[in-house]
């Protein structure tokens, strides 16, 4: 759970206007301007390249290695393996004293400051000056960077200016291009004056031992041309097999990373190149190369976590994190930000520093759509956390709110009763404050909606289902926000498929899918639900098991096998649930849609994409012609439909502060197309999107599309 | 050569190059491209330029052709002269039409090169026409396929740039402030 501090971080990260400006200026624009650099290119076909080299090197990485020394050994460079920061370290200043270094350049290396490299160099008197724009400016004000491939993102040019002024003890102007030219003149007498480089490499080739560095400003050029003296500081994961490999990397990276076809410069160095000597000499430079593990292999040889060493450390999983555009890289706590900067920073620094971090993930699943290594970090993320709740185990009020989700009968009875207690306080609104405990039961700030009087699963029952000569039976799983606040949609569901021919069930003994247990990081409760589920809904029983909420169809269609994966009989069972579960939408376009209808009452809808249903099941454009085929829907696309409401779970609980202004940008892109009713497909987004339409405009309405078509669709329908 | 296939990348390099605030030019001789040259700097104020020789350069009388123009040429001793030059002339290896990008792939790894377009505020680059490849994946094989990869391969696309105050822009950080490409036929 996020302690205090962590919480005075991100409300300090939340009122610096500079930061919040910059970021969401750059996330504005981001999103448009990277597509507009792979236009013409193939992203997912560059991605399964990169896929490709990058695991064939993670499995085979000694191989790797062992070449890559060979073929950059025998083209005359020093190659020495580092276990630790420590015996980089040691490394480098033993080096920079036999060759009587004084002053030191840097091109860009995050590996140099995962391990601090600056501050042990310093201490041995030598002068040690980044080059890249950004981190000298971090270096001038004591600062880490925020962002791996902008690493000043969060600073504004008057802080610049002041940083300089104060620098150079003359008075610099907040001007940019003067700030920039500013640097240029002080750096260059760096560049000119020192006699060893130190640089960080986008890839190390291991057939043929070259480095490659991918940049901008042409200081890793000058770094790797003046300095008679050069190291290249290199972490494992930045091998690839071949030269010709290093082309899909060079497709993705710059587009990825800042939306540019090729950066300014390229460089490639394969063994040691000829500089000038202070006697005027021309002759090969002393010439290092370190790779440092430093806790990768302890990552790659984890099986959840191998996958990471195909990140390219473009950051382009940060720039559409709807997190990391609010509170910035510092809120990390270490050198590595967002959500990939937290698993590195779990396996290189400690478990401990990633413990508040990991929480700050939505797992709305939108970087591991943009991400030019296939990472699924979300998943990753979740798997820290069920680590450290295993661990640690979870604090008193989630764990018993937890467990009483997963006591089914105690569960739906506490239920029962709020729905009756709740009466006094709702006043004929439909909305109250206190609510489910299956929201984990720590609900303050938020207004939730009201438990229905009658659970779906009574109201089946008195549902009259006209199915002549069934084709088949379909069984309905509701999850808990149909079951017990939103029933209509399950009526919705169940007409629908009537009207295709089908028989609908609905098994008693289901209960919570278990998803608020899984991502909170409670194993034991989701896997006790997980069982419960598979149990009840006999999915060899039926045709179909159908769910109106993208989540709990998750759950039945993944969660629920990985979680039983241990015990081959239920196995079998969970792998047959699986195969027939799917999501409402998705289900009734793939049994042919629905005959031509609708009431022809003019009504403009906008739909919100559910992360679930997009980016899991890949499920968007269905519910969309079934909601344009009906007489009367006019459908109006919104800004980023597909960008995460905030709600996320127990994530609109537990942050609050973070929630709001990412459903509030929800809102606003809502309100912008002028719509009546935005439709969802996720019982969850509802709750969220509807919680702040009731405050702000609750002239808009949100509804499920099972619930849109069914009221759309009925018979002598009274319009309102 | 077919001319009709080298005019369309000299016209893709042309557009990705100026997309990035490159220059570009071609010309038929080398005589020609001296000529161009000068006449480009003169009109930029330039007064004295490190003039790395290339084959194309000497063909073409570059050193002559600038001297007459009133324009200083140093061509050798670059460790000392790039800091404060004002412009740079070298040749470089290839062109890759798909990206506007210039490659560097000298067999000796030559440091000069490296000065003369990385220290000065303008480059002006000069490159075979029959040297453009298609694009990167051909461009990485052809590297590949040279006898050994020479030590230094630099790709060079554009003026050197930041973004990295505030987002915004600028042109012209570590390295130059412009680049001009001259083909010559
Ligand atoms: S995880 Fe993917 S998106 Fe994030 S930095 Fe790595 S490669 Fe880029």
């Amino acid at each position: 759970m996020a302690d205090k501090q962590f919480k005075k971080k991100i409300s300090d990260a939340l009122d610096n206007n500079v930061l919040r400006g910059a970021l969401g200026r750059f996330g504005d624009t981001y999103i448009t301007a990277r597509e507009k650099a792979y236009e013409g290119y193939d992203f997912p076909s560059i991605r399964e390249n990169i896929v490709k080299v990058k695991s064939y090197a993670a499995s085979h990485l000694d191989e790797m290695i062992d070449q890559f020394e060979k073929a950059a050994t025998a083209r005359g460079a020093k190659v020495f393996r580092a276990a630790t920061g420590e015996d980089v370290k040691k490394y480098i200043s033993e080096l920079a004293k036999r060759q009587g270094v004084k002053h030191i350049v840097k091109s860009k290396s995050m590996a140099s400051e995962e391990i601090l490299l600056n501050k042990a160099l310093m201490a041995e008197g030598i002068d040690v000056q980044e080059t890249d724009l950004g981190e000298w400016i971090l270096q001038l004000a004591g600062q880490h960077p925020s962002h791996m491939v902008m690493p000043a993102i969060h600073m504004t040019k008057e802080e610049v200016a002041d940083i300089f002024s104060g620098h150079l003890q003359r008075l610099s102007q907040p001007v940019i291009t003067e700030l920039v030219k500013t640097a240029r003149v002080e750096l260059r007498k760096k560049f000119l004056e020192a006699d060893m480089g130190i640089s960080g490499a986008n890839m190390a080739i291991a057939e043929t031992g070259t480095l490659m560095m991918v940049t901008n400003e042409g200081n890793a050029r000058l770094t790797s041309t003046l300095p008679r003296v050069h190291v290249f500081l290199v972490g494992i994961e930045k091998l690839v097999p071949k030269f010709e490999d290093a082309t899909h990397i060079l497709q993705a990276l710059p587009r990825s990373a800042t939306a540019q076809q090729i950066t300014s410069y390229v460089t490639m160095v394969t063994g040691p190149t000829p500089a000038y000597y202070e006697d005027g000499s021309v002759k090969d430079k002393e010439f290092h190369i370190i790779l440092m593990d430093n806790g990768r292999r302890k990552m790659y040889n984890d099986p959840k976590f191998k996958k990471t060493f195909q990140c390219i450390r473009c950051a382009s999983c940060l720039n559409v994190c709807p997190a990391f555009q609010l509170v910035g890289g510092h809120v990390y706590g270490h050198i590595y930000t967002g959500g990939i900067g937290t698993i590195l920073t779990n396996f290189l620094n400690s478990e401990n520093d990633a413990k508040n971090p990991q929480n700050l993930c939505l797992q709305c699943g939108k970087c591991a759509e943009v991400c030019p290594g296939n990472l699924d970090i979300p998943e990753m993320i979740l798997e820290l956390r069920n680590r450290m709740g295993e661990k640690q185990g979870l604090p008193f009020t989630q764990k018993f709110a937890l467990d009483v989700v997963s006591n089914r009968r105690l569960f739906h009875s506490l239920l029962r009763v709020a729905s009756k207690a709740q009466k006094p306080f709702t006043k004929g609104q439909p909305v109250i404050r206190h609510l489910p405990l299956f929201l984990s039961g720590m609900t303050e700030k938020k207004s939730l909606p009201a438990v229905a009087d009658i659970p779906f699963r009574d109201v089946f029952k008195t549902i009259k289902q006209d199915v002549k000569k069934p084709k088949g039976k379909i069984a309905f799983y509701s999850g808990c926000l149909i079951d017990f606040v939103y029933p209509r949609i399950g009526e919705g569901v169940i007409s629908a498929l009537n009207e295709k021919g089908y028989e609908v069930v609905f098994p008693e003994g289901q209960s919570c899918c278990g998803a608020p247990a899984t991502y909170m990081g409670d194993r034991t409760n989701a896997r006790k639900l997980a069982i419960m589920n598979i149990e009840a809904l006999n999915a060899e029983s039926v045709d179909y098991v159908v769910s109106a909420c993208p989540t709990c169809t998750h759950a039945l269609k993944d969660s629920f096998q990985e979680l039983v994966e241990d015990d081959p009989g239920l196995a079998a069972r969970a792998a047959e649930l699986s195969r027939k579960s799917f999501d409402f939408s998705k289900l009734l376009s793939d049994l042919g849609g629905l005959e031509p209808g609708g009431d022809g009452v003019p009504l403009k809808v906008t739909y919100h994409d559910s992360c679930h249903l997009k980016r899991k099941m890949g499920v968007y454009a269905e519910q969309r012609k079934l909601l344009s085929d009906t007489a009367g829907v006019e459908l109006i696309e919104m800004k980023e439909s597909d960008r995460c409401c905030g709600f996320a779970g127990s994530y609109s609980i537990k942050f609050p502060e973070l929630s709001e202004p990412i459903l509030e940008r929800k809102l606003n892109n809502i309100e912008a197309t002028r719509a009546k009713v935005v439709a969802v497909d996720c019982p969850g987004c509802l709750m969220q999107i509807s919680g702040g339409l009731d405050k702000r405009n609750p002239n808009i309405k949100v509804v499920h599309t099972a619930e849109l078509l069914f009221e759309k669709r009925k018979k002598n329908s009274k319009k309102n | 050569m077919a001319n009709a296939r080298s005019a369309e990348l000299y016209d893709g390099f042309k557009a990705k190059l100026e997309a990035v605030s490159g220059e570009c030019y071609r010309v038929e001789t080398e005589e020609e491209a001296g000529k161009l040259i000068g006449t480009i700097l003169k009109d930029k104020g330039v007064q004295n330029v490190a003039l790395l020789e290339g084959e194309v350069s000497k063909k073409g009388n570059f050193a002559q052709q600038l001297k007459f123009m009133n324009i200083d040429v140093m061509s050798d001793n670059f460790r000392k002269v790039t800091p404060d030059a004002q412009a740079g002339i070298t040749q470089v290896s290839y062109a890759i039409a798909e990206l506007g990008t210039l490659v560097q792939a000298d067999d000796d790894a030559n440091v000069d090169q490296r000065l003369c377009s990385t220290l000065v505020p303008i480059h002006v680059a000069v490159i075979r026409t029959e040297k453009l490849l298609p694009s990167l994946a051909e461009t990485m094989s052809t590297i590949h396929r040279l006898p050994r990869i020479p030590g230094f391969v630099g790709f060079i696309t554009g003026p050197s740039r930041t973004s990295d105050i505030e987002r915004v822009l600028t042109i012209g950080v570590h390295g130059p402030q412009q680049l001009i490409v001259v083909f010559v036929d």
